[in-house]
C-alpha cells in the first residue's frame, strides 16, 4: 500500500511517515503543491494525506485538482483549523476524513487503515481477544462463552480498544472517538467508563485483559502475551 | 428627584439667577418709584413755601401781618387741599396756622412744634397718629426789616404710600409668576439641550463587546454633544479594534500551537508505543504526553471562544430541543455520577425549542454537568431542568455542593480562574470549561449566570431566546404529545 503525504512541516511529515513506515506503508513525501502534484502523475497511491496549510498551492486547491482528474483516491486532511463549515466543505470537495491537528497517531492510523479498508482495522464482525468475543453486528459481548450485559457507551469504548489488541490508546484519543468534541477535556470520564467496563468483563474473570498504561491512557491485550 | 443631575443643577442656578435678578429689579422700582415721588412732593411743599414766603414779604412790606393768613386762605385754601401750613415768628409765636383740612387727614395741632433749622429749607417726615407720616418742609425767612419767619408747609404721605404699597402689591403677584417662568423655561431648555445626552448614554449603553462595530449616532448639530458622540465613537473604534486585535492574537496564536503540539504529541505516542521502551521511562513519556494533551486541551478552548467571540459559529445553527439534548446528555454522563454517589435529577419532560449549534449548546450542558458532580462531595445531588418561561428557555443546573464564595462569584466566567487551584488542577480542569459556555450561551443570544447561597451549593441559570414558535417540527411535536 502506498500513501501519499502532503505535509510541509517537515517535523510533523517525519514522524507521521515513520509511523506508517512502522505499520508496513509505503510513504512518500511532498513538502508542497507542485512536487506533490508532479508525485501523483508519476505515481498511482493507495491514500493521500493532504495538509491544508500549505505554502503556494492550497491543499484545498490540491484537493480540488485531485478531483477534477477524476482520481478516486481516498483523500485524508490535516487542518489546523477545525470550524464546522470548513469541513462540511471539505467533504464536499471530495475529502473522505477529516483530522484537527494536534491529533494522535493511533487515530490517524485507525483512519487510514479504515480508509484503506484493510487489516487489523478488523471489518470482521466478530473481533477476539483471548476468551473474549464482540459481536459487531449484534453488539453482543461473551467471555468464556458467558454472555456480558454492556451499556451502548461501553460497548463502544471495549470495540474501540478490542478492535487494536495491544495498542495503547490516551484518554484524549478515547473521547475523540467514543463520545464527541463536546466531551472534550472530560478525560476522567473515561476512567469512570473503564472502571464500570473492567467490572463487567474482567472482574470475574482470572485473566485480565483490559491494561492500565499509567500516564498515557488504556490498551486492551490477550491474556497470552505478558 | 436626582439633586445633583446636571439637570436639576442648571435649572436650580437657572431659576435662582433669574429670581434674584427679577428681586432685584423689583427692589431698585421701588426704590426710585419712592424717592421720585417723595421728591415730587418735597419739591410742590417747596415750591408753595417759597410762594408763601414771597406773599409775606409783600404783605409785611405793605399791610403788615394782619392778612396774611387771610391771603393764604384765599390763594391755597390748605383745608380744602388738604394741605398743613404754619407760620411762626422769630420769637416763637404763631403768626397763622391752617385749619384742619375737610377730609380729615390729620389734625393741625398734632404737628410738632418747629424747630429752627440749620439751613434756609429742610424737609423732613414727621409722624402723625396711626403711624402715618407727614412730609414737613420748613423754610426760614428774613424780612428787610429784619423780622425772621419761619414757615412750614406739610403734606401727608398717604398718597405716596398708597401708591408705593400699590407697586408692591404688583411686585409680589409678578414675581412668583416671573420664578415659575424662569423654572418652567429653564426646565425646558435644559432638557431639550441634554435630551441627546440620554440618547447618547442609551446608544453607549448598548455597546458590548459583542457589537463593538455599532457607532452612537452623531447629530449634526455642531454643538457640543457632537464633539462628545464623535470623541466616544473614536473611543468605540479603538476598543474594536483592541477587541479585534486580542482575538486575532488569540485564534492566530492558538492556530500556531497546533503544528508543534501536533509533533510533541506524535512523537511521545510513537515513543510510547514502543515495546522495548523500559516501563519507568513510559511512565515518565506518559505523563509528558498527558501534559500535552492538556495543553491542546486549553489551545483548542482557547481557539473555540475566540471563534465563539468572533461570531462565527452562526453558519451551523439548526432548530433543536434543548430539553432532549439536555436528558441525553445527562443520560451519557450519568456513569461519572453514579460513581460518586450523586443523584442526578433531570426536569426535561417538556420540548423546548431553541436555534443553535448542536455540540456547542451540547458541550454548555456537557460543561455545566461535569462542573456540578466535580464540585459536589459524594453522595449529593445535581438537578438539571430545561423549561420555557418568558419567551426564553432556562436551563439550570444546581448542586448541593461546595457552592462558590461570593467573592468568587464575580468571577467563574473568566479565562483561567480558578476558585481553588489546587483542586481543580487535580480535578484536570485548566480554568475554560466555563468561559467556553459563557461564550457560547453569549454566541446563541444568552446569558448565563450563577448564584451560589453559603451552604446551598451553586446554580447556573442559562437563558437562551426560544426559537420562533409553530414551524413544522415543533407542530409535529406537539401533536405527539
Amino acid at each position: 500500500m502506498r500513501i501519499l503525504l502532503i505535509e510541509d512541516e517537515k517535523k510533523v511529515a517525519d514522524f507521521v511517515a515513520r509511523g506508517l513506515r512502522a505499520e508496513r506503508f509505503a510513504v512518500d513525501v511532498a513538502a508542497e503543491g507542485p512536487a506533490a502534484l508532479q508525485m501523483l502523475a508519476a505515481c498511482a497511491y493507495d491514500l493521500i494525506i493532504l495538509d491544508l496549510m500549505l505554502p503556494g498551492l492550497s491543499g484545498s486547491e490540491i484537493l480540488k485538482r485531485i478531483r477534477r482528474d477524476r482520481n478516486e483516491v481516498p483523500i485524508l486532511i490535516l487542518t489546523a483549523r477545525d470550524a464546522m463549515a470548513e469541513k462540511v466543505a471539505h467533504f464536499e470537495a471530495g475529502a473522505d476524513d477529516y483530522l484537527t491537528k494536534p491529533f494522535a497517531f493511533a487515530e490517524l492510523l485507525v483512519r487510514v487503515k479504515a480508509l484503506l479498508r484493510r487489516g487489523p482495522v478488523n471489518r470482521a464482525s466478530v473481533l477476539r481477544v483471548g476468551d473474549l468475543e464482540l459481536d459487531r453486528l449484534t453488539q453482543q459481548v461473551r467471555r468464556a462463552g458467558k454472555r456480558i450485559d454492556l451499556t451502548a457507551k461501553e460497548y463502544g469504548l471495549l470495540e474501540y480498544l478490542v478492535a487494536n489488541p495491544g495498542r495503547v490508546f490516551s484518554r484524549t484519543m478515547i473521547i475523540e472517538h467514543v463520545w464527541d468534541q463536546s466531551f472534550e477535556g472530560l478525560t476522567n470520564i473515561v476512567d469512570v467508563y473503564v472502571r464500570h467496563l473492567r467490572a463487567k468483563v474482567d472482574d470475574p474473570f482470572p485473566t485480565k485483559l483490559i491494561h492500565t498504561v499509567r500516564g498515557v491512557g488504556y490498551s486492551v491485550d490477550g491474556g497470552s502475551e505478558p | 428627584m436626582n439633586t445633583r443631575s446636571l439637570r436639576f443643577q442648571l435649572v436650580a442656578w437657572y431659576a435662582a439667577l433669574l429670581t434674584g435678578c427679577f428681586v432685584l429689579i423689583g427692589a431698585a422700582s421701588y426704590a426710585v418709584l419712592q424717592s421720585s415721588l417723595v421728591g415730587a412732593l418735597r419739591e410742590t411743599q417747596l415750591r408753595r413755601a417759597r410762594q408763601i414766603g414771597q406773599l409775606l414779604l409783600d404783605q409785611t412790606g405793605s399791610s403788615g401781618e394782619a392778612r396774611v393768613g387771610e391771603e393764604i386762605q384765599a390763594r391755597y385754601a390748605p383745608d380744602i387741599n388738604g394741605r398743613f401750613v404754619r407760620i411762626t415768628r422769630g420769637d416763637g409765636s404763631l403768626l397763622y396756622v391752617s385749619p384742619a383740612p375737610n377730609d380729615q387727614t390729620f389734625v393741625p395741632g398734632e404737628v410738632p412744634p418747629p424747630l429752627w433749622p440749620s439751613r434756609a429749607e429742610t424737609a423732613s417726615q414727621v409722624p402723625l397718629s396711626g403711624g402715618r407720616q407727614m412730609l414737613l418742609t420748613v423754610r426760614e425767612l428774613q424780612t428787610p426789616g429784619g423780622a425772621r419767619y419761619l414757615i412750614e408747609t406739610g403734606a401727608p404721605m398717604d398718597d405716596v404710600q398708597a401708591h408705593l404699597r400699590q407697586w408692591l402689591g404688583f411686585l409680589l403677584v409678578v414675581l412668583p409668576i416671573m420664578a415659575a417662568l424662569a423654572l418652567g423655561g429653564g426646565s425646558f431648555l435644559v432638557k431639550r439641550a441634554l435630551l441627546p445626552v440620554d440618547k447618547i448614554a442609551a446608544s453607549a449603553q448598548r455597546i458590548s463587546s459583542q457589537n463593538l462595530s455599532e457607532r452612537l449616532p452623531v447629530a449634526r448639530t455642531g454643538d457640543e454633544l457632537e464633539r462628545l458622540s464623535i470623541a466616544l465613537n473614536h473611543m468605540v473604534q479603538r476598543l474594536d479594534e483592541a477587541f479585534q486585535y486580542s482575538r486575532r492574537f488569540m485564534a492566530d496564536a492558538s492556530h500556531e500551537l497546533r503544528t508543534p503540539l501536533t509533533v510533541l504529541r506524535g512523537e511521545l505516542e510513537s515513543v510510547i508505543q514502543e515495546p522495548a521502551l523500559a516501563p519507568e521511562w513510559r511512565e515518565r513519556l506518559g505523563s509528558a504526553l498527558e501534559e500535552v494533551e492538556r495543553l491542546a486541551g486549553i489551545v483548542e478552548g482557547l481557539f473555540a471562544i475566540s471563534r465563539l467571540d468572533a461570531g462565527e459559529a452562526a453558519a451551523e445553527w439548526v432548530k433543536l430541543d434543548l430539553a432532549r439534548l439536555a436528558a441525553a446528555t445527562a443520560d451519557q454522563m450519568s456513569l461519572l455520577a453514579e460513581d460518586k454517589n450523586i443523584q442526578v435529577t433531570c426536569a426535561a419532560a417538556e420540548p423546548v425549542w431553541v436555534e443553535g449549534d448542536q455540540a456547542r449548546l451540547k458541550q454548555v450542558v456537557v460543561n455545566l454537568l461535569d462542573n456540578a458532580i466535580k464540585y459536589t462531595l459524594q453522595g449529593g445531588a445535581v438537578a438539571l431542568s430545561v423549561s420555557a418561561l418568558d419567551s426564553k428557555a432556562v436551563l439550570e443546573v444546581a448542586d448541593n455542593g461546595i457552592g462558590i464564595p461570593a467573592e468568587a462569584l464575580p468571577r467563574v466566567f473568566d479565562r483561567f480562574f480558578r476558585v481553588d487551584k489546587a483542586r481543580s488542577r487535580e480535578l484536570g480542569g485548566a480554568g475554560l470549561g466555563l468561559s467556553i459556555v459563557k461564550s457560547i450561551c453569549t454566541a446563541h443570544h444568552g446569558r448565563i449566570e450563577a448564584t451560589s447561597p453559603p451552604g446551598q451549593g451553586s446554580r447556573f441559570r442559562v437563558e437562551l431566546p426560544l426559537a420562533t414558535p409553530l414551524t413544522n417540527s415543533h407542530q409535529q411535536h406537539n401533536h405527539e404529545h
